[in-house]
């Protein structure tokens, strides 16, 4: 993390991020398993289940907002990068990199409470290629601005 | 208003991500909002509702989830034995629903009808929106026409005087009833088990059965009408006494549960539901609004320069202030559009899939229930919105003049 251009808090946003969406992903999951008794309880859960890949996808916009201040935050620091010899392709495959690595730590406290849960750990695949979209995207914005250097 | 539009255009739009961000998270925050209150507003309405059933001497049967019923058994001369021992010996609440019939309306909706005693249309204090009240003793011939109180979807096609002939009856006979009550709008009944549970009478006919009509109905009457029985003025011995003659009758085991133990269920089964609720509300909102402050403390990071800009050249701190809380209450106030046309779209759905016992009427199809918990969804933003605006505020004022402009 040397070069990274992630500080500590920065580690710290993102990996909450991450951990929230995956959590409420799985916490719905395991709403739906409940036998609940109750019917208001029921009814007041069914409002979220039924609804659950749009509320978890809507939740999910926290990390294009972590992406997007980030990249905005450090132009100053890739402009000075690139100024003292570094290159823009190292620079976003750092991002990449860490990025993923944060989202690859963020998965397994998510997948220890799956399986405490007793939910199934597949529920949760289909958010990560959308957080690597995500990713993949805020490191073309890095190319498309700085390319021509 | 000048300053607004510019903060508006220049600032806040061309950082759209960060406000389209926040509409997202203020949305999931109104949305949880909303459901919780309406339905806290759906279970108190219901409580209120059954609140004649918590009164001494009042037994409400309850069929025992736990003890299998062999419907083999369960024969119109056991039923009809359990009617003229309850008919001999007690005062009852009778009530049953859901029997849809066929009647030409101008909605071209399936209607339900309802059957109710004597007993319990003089608990339930129906109200009104034209007609007149049922006459109390409930004597009229069968055979004859039957005074009804109908929903108000139905008073467009049939209105106070009118006749109805319902092909399919409880007594297996085409029956006609005339129109003397008109229920006021929205008028529902709650599930007694699951009080945010109702069901409308908008498409509804309910007819007053008496002792002549219930000994002449169908089995599907008689043994619908026991599952919800209210025995009035008695006592637990002679509750369970009835218990006795129902089982020895029909070989079903019913429950009979007093006022105490009504208020224990209550207390029990809605307030532990409603606390469950609420505590899940309050940490979905508590996270919401620790995100929503992030995302003002992100906006205020990446505007900063703007906004120290513009405070150099002479905004004040209080003009800030109020352009902030202008641009909140709009992001507010689109998410409160969107939760109504949701919700209104919701209500309309039922309307397009005929849904007889679901369908309402009200301001923008919204009914009274639904505004309430718009207000309350209100209420909560006023509160997110004083938070984030102060403290993006508080983080602003942080920082020099000077070295926001340099940045």
């Amino acid at each position: 993390m040397k070069k990274s251009l992630f500080r500590l808090t920065d580690v710290f946003e993102l990996c909450i991020a991450y951990i929230f969406c995956f959590s409420l992903n799985v916490l719905l999951d395991y709403a739906k398993t409940l036998d609940l008794d109750s019917y208001i309880l029921k009814a007041f859960l069914k409002n979220f289940i039924d609804y659950q890949p749009l509320v978890v996808l809507l939740f999910t916009f926290i990390v294009i907002v972590f992406h997007y201040q980030m990249l905005h935050r450090k132009n100053a620091e890739i402009f000075c990068r690139i100024l003292v010899g570094d290159t823009v392709f190292h620079i976003t495959s750092r991002y990449v990199l860490d990025c993923i690595t944060i989202l690859v730590f963020a998965c397994f406290p998510v997948a220890l409470a799956s399986v405490y849960l007793n939910v199934s750990l597949t529920g949760n695949f289909y958010l990560v290629p959308i957080f690597i979209i995500y990713i993949l995207i805020g490191a073309r914005q890095v190319r498309k601005k700085y390319e021509n250097f | 208003m000048k300053i607004f539009r510019f903060f508006i255009s220049k600032i806040f739009l061309r950082k759209a991500i960060l406000g389209v961000a926040m509409i997202l998270l203020l949305f999931m925050a109104n949305y949880t909002t909303f459901t919780a209150a309406r339905s806290v507003l759906s279970t108190l309405q219901g409580y209120q509702e059954t609140k004649y059933i918590n009164q001494e001497g009042v037994y409400i049967a309850n069929l025992d989830p736990h003890s299998p019923i062999d419907m083999d058994k369960v024969d119109r001369s056991g039923t009809q034995a359990v009617y003229d021992y309850l008919s001999s010996n007690f005062n009852y609440a009778f009530y049953t629903d859901g029997f849809m019939v066929s009647v030409p309306n101008a909605d071209d909706m399936e209607i339900s009808l309802g059957y109710m005693n004597e007993a319990y249309y003089t608990l339930n204090q129906f109200e009104l929106l034209q007609g007149t009240d049922l006459d109390l003793d409930f004597d009229y011939q069968i055979g004859g026409e039957i005074p009804v109180l109908i929903g108000k979807g139905l008073s467009k096609t049939y209105p106070v005087g009118a006749t109805i002939t319902v092909e399919e009856s409880a007594l297996g006979r085409p029956l006609t009833l005339r129109v003397q009550g008109v229920l006021k709008s929205n008028a529902n009944h709650s599930n007694f088990y699951a009080l945010s549970s109702k069901t409308y009478y908008n498409f509804s006919i309910l007819v007053p059965v008496n002792e002549e009509f219930i000994n002449h109905a169908n089995i599907d009457l008689q043994w619908n009408g026991l599952m919800d029985i209210t025995i009035l003025e008695t006592t637990r011995e002679e509750a369970a006494e009835l218990g006795t003659v129902i089982e020895d009758n029909l070989g079903a085991k019913f429950n009979f549960f007093s006022q105490q133990e009504n208020y224990d269920y209550f207390n029990e089964y809605y307030v532990h539901s409603l606390k469950v609720m609420a505590a899940i509300t309050l940490v979905l909102l508590a996270i919401i609004t620790c995100f929503s402050i992030w995302n003002g403390l992100v906006s205020v990071r990446l505007m900063l320069k703007d906004f120290t800009i513009n405070l150099l050249i002479g905004l004040s701190y209080s003009k800030l202030r109020k352009v902030f809380y202008g641009y909140f209450g709009i992001l507010s106030f689109i998410n409160l559009m969107v939760i109504s046309v949701f919700t209104a779209s919701n209500r309309y759905g039922c309307w397009i899939r005929k849904d007889t016992t679901f369908v309402t009427y009200g301001l923008f199809g919204l009914i009274g229930m639904d505004w309430l918990a718009l207000l309350v969804v209100v209420l909560l933003d006023a509160v997110i919105g004083i938070v984030i605006v102060e403290s993006m505020l508080r983080k602003i004022k942080k920082v020099p003049i000077s070295l926001g402009v340099l940045q």
